[in-house]
């Protein structure tokens, strides 16, 4: 494309983009360098560094917590996602219609995301506590149980992905309430007069008119998944027996409680790799695949 | 995903100088100082009580008492202040910090003023105070706060069991049979409660186990660990056998349910401190010594106020503040403001020591068990990673994944590659 | 024979999830009602011997919270008015315009969401340490006026929107900017209420940045305040829940006002669920 049209357009591009990139380079390029110069050098955050060059990642790939952290990251991460997204997706098309209560739902639904992270471990810790818990005491009136939850090695991780999943469950539902807005009447009454059931509808018409909205979420999930840490840290602080150690607490641990900074920055290098590679990856396969009217 | 996180977190917290407090220097030959310290409510007015009382005593000299918010950002906010030249005169800091403060050339080495200046009677501190502040041949602190572990009970429980008080030359094994029988799953009722969650929280309570074993932590240099000893495994047995075999222990993971357990008359014994005396206020509760093996010895957390050098007036000055506040008449006054137990061992002679342990039932206790204090844990930088090591260790083996001899040595091993590498 | 309910069956599913939903509040609101004594108790006990309302005053005199709901407040604002408009314009650009970079870009954009805030919120204060922001409320707003979030959000909405309406304006006469304005945003209020809301729920909840860039109280927000009831040994939960529900009370309020920007009109037929 040549031109004025076409050099106009470039140049309003780069206008429009450049507040904000104007803000997010400031504010999060520079950050990132400075992180990655970090990961080079051997940093207690406290006194004068020294350089190592590359020894923090040669470190790392013989170090199996790490290599153990990565491994429950993913399960954490492919979990998380598709629960949290596709348990969103259909409590939004639920409250989507003029029910009684609505409103009430809607709110209720919100409330757990509006929640401090502090007050929703506090609560987590006391419905899963294995002795004296909630759940275990409901579980048993059911012949099941009791459970240790985030006491067992084997059952923490899935617990986090409990407590996760019904703390972010309202964002991605509102996501979607404020797509469902977006689905032309029209489409789906011609669809109901053409006497599609309301599967057809909703598989035909409205998922695809959603896709965007679906990549979104997805990606968006997927780095966050990528970097849970606040909940871990009110709830199991990365046991037991490290059972829920997942990138971010690793490197938490490393730089502020062992004073590694340098080590903790490499991790987290390589922990935005994995996360470059996800994203791209999901953006390139939504990108083919995702309807955009 | 919102970076929300929980409070007790040890982050970097940057402090900028000109923000905060640097405030300080000498107008018209009065001497200004300033003192961080993390202290609430009760414990917060009491020190500003005694900051009046000191300047009104003390014309040449003024001292500013400053609230740093929670203590456990303490070093950042200190490390960093010194950065940027705003650090204050004295600072109220975690007794697990010295080693890690004292590699700052800012802390001032207190050995050369005490040798100088015998007023400070600083062997009347207790041991374990003096142990913590003592980095290599550096002091680098004065004694802020001491306290230690001892076996705190509910009476009603054990009556309701038939069993007799703890009493002071109890065994491990009359403690382990006593929680057995205060253990009833029906009634969901535990004979002890230990915190499980792997922090130092976990480590320091089988370190007093391990030194009534008669075991060692580290060896003598700091060079290699000790703890994977066959007294080591004694004291890790002991807590194998019951949480596994006699399911007498609650496991608390972390978040502080012990205390309120205890409080519902849902746990007998904690091996715990002063400091949750105060949060049992339904339960008609006993101190005693902690139950031993070839001794009685219980483990110390002492904090420290670290001096900061500002210059040779205000480190004077600060000397002098330091040296007040610490006397066994300040000190006694603090504890019969705040409950917390006297910093020195003559306190216990002054007249008004009788009126302190009265209005803190159990403190008594505590202040003789302190003598029980005998050992203390190594100074060195890299404690935490020796804490993690045998938190793990320790954690392994009261939830039955690991046997107490393994656990030990693998950590052992870990420590040793630490202390070897010198990170 | 078909089941026939005087209800929808909707609510069979949203009844029981909003009970799941609501729990942290109700135990929230329940133990901002104890007295100090009656919360050290596990299992929590959740009858109350009688509503002891003065826990509300008590957690408000406890520090400056007026102070702080006013900073949380301009903060707040500050940062739902940036992101409206930079991630609006940054967003249309991505979605509609094509020039030199711009995919690259927008992954290079994302990308600064891909590291761990717990690495770079060190340079982040060494940032607004140099630009003398530090301790003021300007430390607060800046590095949240935009967020990559919002751009990729809005982007997404904004290609959903029919592309002839647009062209048309264009034919019409009307510049890039004006399209935006006049055609695109009006359209698109579901997803900028939707922005308006999660931009004002994290930075209200945000509690580590302010932690480590602000030391006075004049400039501390709520979050802040609500730290000061946990102790180093003990924490003071009745007066910590009632200053917590304080504390929600602000985004109850602008999520349950911006609702309707997000909801079915009563026009609509609602066949879509």
């Amino acid at each position: 494309m040549i031109g004025r049209a076409a050099r106009s357009e470039h140049v309003s591009g780069w206008l429009f983009v450049l507040p904000a990139v104007a803000l997010i380079g400031l504010f999060g390029i520079v950050p990132i360098i400075w992180g990655a110069i970090l990961s080079l050098q051997e940093n207690d955050l406290l006194t004068p560094p020294t350089w190592v060059g590359l020894d923090n990642y040669r470190t790392l790939i013989h170090d199996p917590v790490f290599r153990a952290s990565i491994h429950r990251t993913i399960v954490y991460t492919l979990l998380f996602v598709p629960l949290s997204v596709g348990g969103a997706l259909a409590i939004a098309v639920l409250l989507n219609a003029r029910i009684r209560f609505s409103r009430f739902y809607r709110t209720a639904v919100f409330i757990p995301v509006a929640t401090s992270t502090v007050a929703t471990g506090i609560i987590f810790n006391w419905l899963l506590e294995p002795t004296y818990g909630v759940v275990n005491y409901l579980l048993s009136f059911v012949g099941l149980g009791p459970y240790g939850f985030f006491q067992d090695p084997d059952q923490a991780m899935y617990s986090i992905v409990a407590m996760t999943v019904w703390g972010w469950l309202g964002f991605d539902v509102i996501v979607y309430m404020a797509a469902l807005q977006g689905v032309p009447d029209e489409l789906v009454e011609a669809a109901k007069l053409d006497g599609a059931g309301r599967w057809a509808i909703f598989r035909n018409v409205v998922f695809p008119l959603l896709s965007p909205t679906t990549l979104f979420l997805i990606v968006w999930s997927t780095i966050n998944a990528l970097q849970v840490f606040d909940e871990i840290y009110v709830t199991t602080r990365g046991g037991p027996l490290q059972a829920t150690t997942v990138l971010v607490y690793y490197l938490f641990n490393q730089a502020f409680e062992l004073f590694h900074g340098g080590y903790a920055a490499a991790i987290a290098y390589v922990l935005f790799l994995i996360t470059l590679v996800f994203s791209i990856l999901q953006l390139w396969v939504g990108n083919r695949r995702v309807y955009y009217s | 995903m919102k970076r929300v996180v929980s409070l007790v977190l040890p982050l970097l917290v940057l402090l900028l100088a000109a923000a905060s407090c640097g405030g300080g220097g000498s107008s018209n030959g009065v001497v200004n100082i300033t003192v961080w310290h993390g202290y609430e409510d009760v414990e917060g007015k009491a020190i500003n009580d005694a900051a009046k009382r000191f300047n009104a005593t003390h014309p040449k000299i003024h001292v500013t008492v400053q609230n740093y918010g929670n203590a456990d950002y303490a070093l950042q906010k200190v490390l960093t202040a010194i950065r940027g030249g705003a650090e204050p005169d004295i600072a109220y800091l975690y007794g697990s910090w010295a080693a890690n403060i004292a590699r700052s050339p800012a802390a001032v080495d207190l050995a050369p003023l005490i040798q100088s200046d015998p007023s400070i009677n600083w062997n009347d501190f207790w041991p374990a105070e003096r142990q913590a502040v003592q980095v290599g041949p550096k002091i680098i602190g004065v004694p802020a706060l001491v306290d230690n572990l001892a076996l705190v009970y509910n009476k009603k429980l054990f009556d309701q069991a038939g069993i007799s008080y703890p009493s002071d030359n109890w065994t491990w094994d009359d403690f382990r049979a006593a929680a057995k029988k205060l253990t009833n799953t029906s009634t969901k009722q535990f004979g002890w409660a230990y915190v499980n969650d792997a922090s130092e929280d976990t480590v320091w309570r089988f370190d007093a186990l391990l030194w009534q074993a008669g075991g060692d932590i580290l060896n003598s240099d700091n060079t290699k660990a000790e703890f994977n000893s066959p007294a080591g495994v004694k004291a890790a047995t002991l807590l194998q056998q019951m949480a596994t075999v006699d399911h007498s222990v609650y496991l608390d993971s972390g978040n502080g349910n012990y205390a309120n357990l205890f409080n519902s008359g849902k746990i007998a014994m904690l091996f715990t401190g002063p400091w949750d005396l105060s949060s049992f206020t339904d339960v008609n509760y006993g101190v005693q010594i902690l139950p031993g093996d070839l001794n009685h010895q219980t483990i110390s957390g002492p904090d420290q106020w670290v001096m900061f050098d500002k210059g040779s007036a205000r480190k004077q000055a600060a000397w002098t503040f330091l040296k007040w506040f610490t006397s066994p008449q300040q000190s006694l006054q603090w504890s019969l403001a705040t409950g917390d137990l006297p910093i020195r061992q003559s306190t216990t002679q002054l007249p008004q020591y009788a009126t302190y342990t009265k209005k803190y039932p159990g403190a008594a206790t505590f202040v003789l068990n302190e003598a029980n204090a005998a050992k203390a844990r190594p100074v060195i930088a890299n404690y935490n990673e020796v804490s993690q090591a045998m938190g793990q260790a320790i954690q392994a083996v009261l939830l039955g994944k690991a046997q107490p001899q393994q656990a030990l040595d693998q950590a052992a091993q870990k420590v040793d590659s630490v202390l070897a590498s010198g990170q | 024979m078909r089941l026939r309910l005087p209800f929808s069956p909707r609510h069979l599913v949203l009844l029981p999830l909003s009970a799941v939903m609501l729990l942290p509040l109700a135990w929230m609101l329940l133990t901002s009602i104890q007295t100090l004594d009656e919360s050290r108790h596990f299992p929590p006990q959740l009858i109350p011997s009688g509503i002891h309302w003065q826990n509300y005053p008590d957690a408000w005199n406890a520090a400056p919270f007026g102070r702080y709901f006013a900073n949380s407040l301009i903060v707040t604002l500050a940062s739902v008015v940036g992101n409206l408009v930079f991630c609006s314009l940054a967003g249309y650009a991505f979605a509609r315009l094509h020039f030199f970079g711009r995919d690259v870009l927008f992954v290079v954009l994302l990308a600064t969401l891909m590291v761990p805030f717990q690495v770079t919120m060190i340079p982040t204060f060494l940032i607004i340490k140099d630009l003398g922001l530090v301790n003021t409320l300007g430390a607060l707003i800046a590095p949240n006026l935009v967020t990559p979030f919002g751009i990729f959000l809005l982007r997404q909405f904004f290609k959903t929107i029919p592309i002839e309406l647009e062209e048309a304006a264009r034919m019409d006469g009307c510049s890039r900017l004006g399209v935006l304005l006049r055609i695109v945003v009006p359209l698109s209020t579901p997803a900028l209420a939707t922005l308006a809301i999660v931009t004002f729920l994290w930075t209200w909840n945000d509690f580590l940045w302010p932690l480590i860039v602000i030391t006075s109280p004049s400039a501390s927000t709520v979050q802040l305040g609500l730290a000061s009831f946990q102790g180093a040994h003990q924490t003071n939960w009745t007066l910590l829940m009632a200053g917590n529900v304080m504390a929600l009370a602000p985004m109850l309020i602008v999520f349950i006002v911006a609702q309707r920007y997000f909801v079915q009109s009563l026009a609509s037929t609602g066949l879509k669920g």
